[in-house]
């Protein structure tokens, strides 16, 4: 199947929305969503934007019946490795279900790691949830490293009441 | 009670970055991983588009001897007055919005139990309310049962434990072969 891959833009934001909440669903994690539309617009694409994004498009004879043609996206940021330096984070990688076994979200994970490799990252990171045994398959049929798994990294969150009682004088 | 400041780390202070991110490699056994240089450091934290932001923890010559003798302890280094630091920078969660992932922490032994570490947890967890975002993140080694106690007496969740988040990592040769085919 013919596909694009291409930089996100702020008139992607609707159907990245839209697909942030499929891959949350997916994970069961729907209610965990609070991020909406326009938080998008403004964490993305102002000047000093907190994310990037890569989209997959698929050619209007292909449309899905809702007529989407935006069929799958990577969100991305730039983070740093105290051991490496430069390493690029993929926070999101999601391809639409009927769209899945075409290589696309192999062309995404690339695209990702090319732009890393042209930022002089030296790493990629990203986070899987261990249920999910088809891309946890995916991941390390492409020579990913399982750092939780091999060497008992955790990851770890304080938030909300924790953080701000954290912040308290 | 020891004084010491907590600031904003300077381009001179990249050397004492990089002894205090080989201290805590070699605590996590992990030394040789370390690749990154000063000139790095120089470049990607103090440039137009800084890659990590970082604190660091001072205290003055005066008080470290006093700290050194009090506590009976040898310091191999003596002329150093950079005893501690925090690596940071702001990450992104689609569900939730801005984050601040906390990449390396890390104060010298010999200048632990003073107050130093909770000082730095608590200015991290201003400048990420001040910044609004929603959560503070970052990793540890299972093995590493002091710092989970630590970290879970402050209110913070294992994410791997809880909710079954792993980590996975490609390294530069892996990313190399998977934008050749």
């Amino acid at each position: 199947m013919d596909f694009s891959i291409r930089a996100a833009n702020v008139e992607d934001c609707k159907d990245i929305a839209r697909m942030i909440m499929e891959l949350a669903e997916y994970e069961k994690m729907a209610d965990h969503v609070k991020v909406t539309q326009r938080d998008l617009e403004q964490d993305g694409f102002s000047k000093n934007p907190f994310f990037h994004g890569i989209i997959a498009e698929v050619p209007e004879q292909h449309k899905t019946k809702e007529g989407h043609t935006k069929i799958g996206y990577a969100l991305y940021f730039y983070s740093y490795s105290s051991f490496k330096g430069r390493a690029i984070y993929m926070e999101d990688l999601y391809v639409m279900p009927e769209f899945r076994g075409k290589g696309i979200g192999k062309a995404l994970m690339s695209k990702v790691a090319q732009l890393g490799l042209a930022a002089g990252c030296n790493q990629l990171s990203f986070t899987v949830l261990d249920r999910n045994k088809s891309s946890l398959e995916f991941y390390l049929s492409q020579g990913c490293f399982d750092i939780t798994a091999n060497m008992g990294y955790h990851c770890m969150r304080c938030e909300g009441e924790a953080l701000e009682h954290l912040a308290q004088p | 009670m020891a004084s010491f400041i907590l600031r904003r780390a300077e381009p001179k202070d990249v050397s004492d970055i990089l002894r205090l991110i080989k201290e805590l490699a070699k605590f996590e056994e992990m030394e040789e991983k370390v690749i990154l240089t000063e000139k790095e450091l120089l470049e990607d934290g103090f440039g137009d588009h800084p890659f990590y932001h970082c604190l660091v923890a001072e205290v003055p010559k005066e008080q470290k001897l006093f700290i050194l003798l009090k506590f009976n302890s040898r310091c191999s280094l003596p002329g150093y007055t950079v005893i501690g630091f925090a690596m940071y920078y702001f990450t992104y969660d689609p569900w939730i919005g801005k984050l601040l992932y906390l990449e390396d922490f890390f104060i010298m032994q010999e200048f632990r139990g003073l107050g130093i570490g909770s000082d730095i947890l608590k200015r991290l967890s201003e400048t990420a309310v001040k910044t609004r975002c929603s959560s503070m993140h970052f990793i540890v080694a299972e093995n590493n049962t002091k710092s989970i106690e630590f970290y879970k007496r402050r209110g913070a969740a294992d994410l791997s434990s809880e909710e079954g988040w792993r980590l996975f990592e490609i390294e530069k040769a892996d990313l190399l072969k998977m934008t050749s085919k």
